[in-house]
């Protein structure tokens, strides 16, 4: 049964790519891109998130609390998010406060006084992190968003990748 | 008379030309990049079974990663590659990290992988979606892969691309290799399917 099966496999395989291969890889991409396409703002995120200033600074690792695969942000009312960098590590909870604004509560560690920088589409925010390393936006717009935090005494500041609140 | 036209630059070819104006201080074709290459990184991303708000952090990362490293890429015409690679590693980190999906290094080429039910959250509009995604399903895990990102690139691209994924030479490209021959006779095997 399966042996002039897989002679004839190896014959198909060793032949060149022709014109119906082709069609079934357009066929293979067409069907991915309906099954599980590019979610719609990736490409806009990345775009807002690969600034110049993210070549001098650290970049910090985004881990996300929640773990549900499927979850989305905007299904919770709130979410936590952790940055990560050698030098310090940053814990921030958005909360939805209306439709269209969030708020964000930060917690910088190892604490001390530090400068927070929150970009946005339109705006870039600021604020200054108190001695225990605690820090509010109270009302942030929704959408992309991109922390930048600087502490004294450290060269490089610490970026974090962009995120949709 | 209209004369030949040209052969327009495969996936490969056009990520190389905008990363070296960018290199070359053009820093808005880095937008143009990223648009142009998301699209094969994230099923790259997807294809390591990573949920789909970390394939986006993962994708993410793997730009900044680039912006940040780009002086130090020996080989500009090389990107698409390079972001190939990159996208694997990081999703591999990701996993081993958060223990997120399940990790599962990919069975041997000979060995099938069970056949799968179609995604809980996927309507297949045509029937010539689900023919198809029913054969791609009796494909091993490492060929449905090298399939789905293949996919996504240019016909002369696909052995640089099967190399990125870790496929051993001769995988795909110029000759068809096991995966894609498996999925043609699946498909000629199919009275339903016209090839």
């Amino acid at each position: 049964m399966t042996m002039p099966d897989d002679s004839s496999l190896d014959e198909l395989a060793a032949g060149v790519i022709d014109d119906a291969d082709a069609r079934i890889l357009a066929a293979v991409a067409n069907l991915y891109s309906t099954l599980d396409p590019v979610p719609i703002n990736l490409i806009e995120r990345i775009q807002f998130g690969v600034t110049l200033d993210a070549l001098h600074a650290e970049l910090a690792d985004l881990q996300r609390s929640h773990t549900l695969a499927g979850v989305r942000s905007d299904d919770a009312g709130a979410q936590t998010v952790t940055f990560t960098s050698s030098s310090l590590t940053a814990m921030v909870t958005i909360t939805e406060t209306s439709a269209d604004s969030a708020r964000l509560d930060g917690w910088i560690t190892p604490g001390g006084v530090a400068v927070v920088e929150l970009r946005t589409v339109s705006s870039v925010l600021s604020t200054e992190a108190d001695v225990d390393g605690r820090f509010v936006f109270a009302e942030v717009a929704r959408g992309l968003v991109q922390l930048t935090i600087r502490t004294p005494g450290s060269e490089r500041a610490v970026i974090t990748p962009s995120m949709e609140i | 008379m209209i004369g030949a036209q040209p052969v327009p630059d495969t996936l490969a070819a056009q990520a190389a030309s905008l990363f070296r104006a960018f290199r070359a201080g053009d820093e808005s074709k880095m937008g143009d990049l990223v648009a142009l290459l998301t699209p094969i990184l994230w099923h790259t991303a997807r294809a390591q079974r990573l949920d789909s708000q970390t394939a986006e952090d993962v994708v993410q990362t793997t730009w900044l990663a680039l912006v940040r490293g780009s002086e130090s890429i020996a080989d500009p015409q090389a990107v698409l590659q390079w972001l190939i690679v990159s996208a694997r590693r990081e999703a591999w980190r990701v996993v081993k990290r958060t223990d997120r999906v399940e990790p599962r290094e990919f069975e041997a080429d000979d060995v099938v992988s069970p056949p799968r039910d179609l995604p809980e959250e996927l309507v297949l509009r045509r029937d010539g979606d689900s023919r198809l995604w029913q054969h791609i399903a009796q494909l091993t895990a490492r060929c449905q892969e090298l399939l789905r990102v293949i996919a996504f690139a240019d016909r002369p691209d696909y052995a640089a691309v099967a190399e990125s994924l870790g496929m051993p030479v001769g995988s795909i490209g110029p000759t068809r290799g096991r995966c894609l021959a498996k999925l043609r006779q699946l498909l000629a095997g199919d009275p339903a399917w016209e090839l």
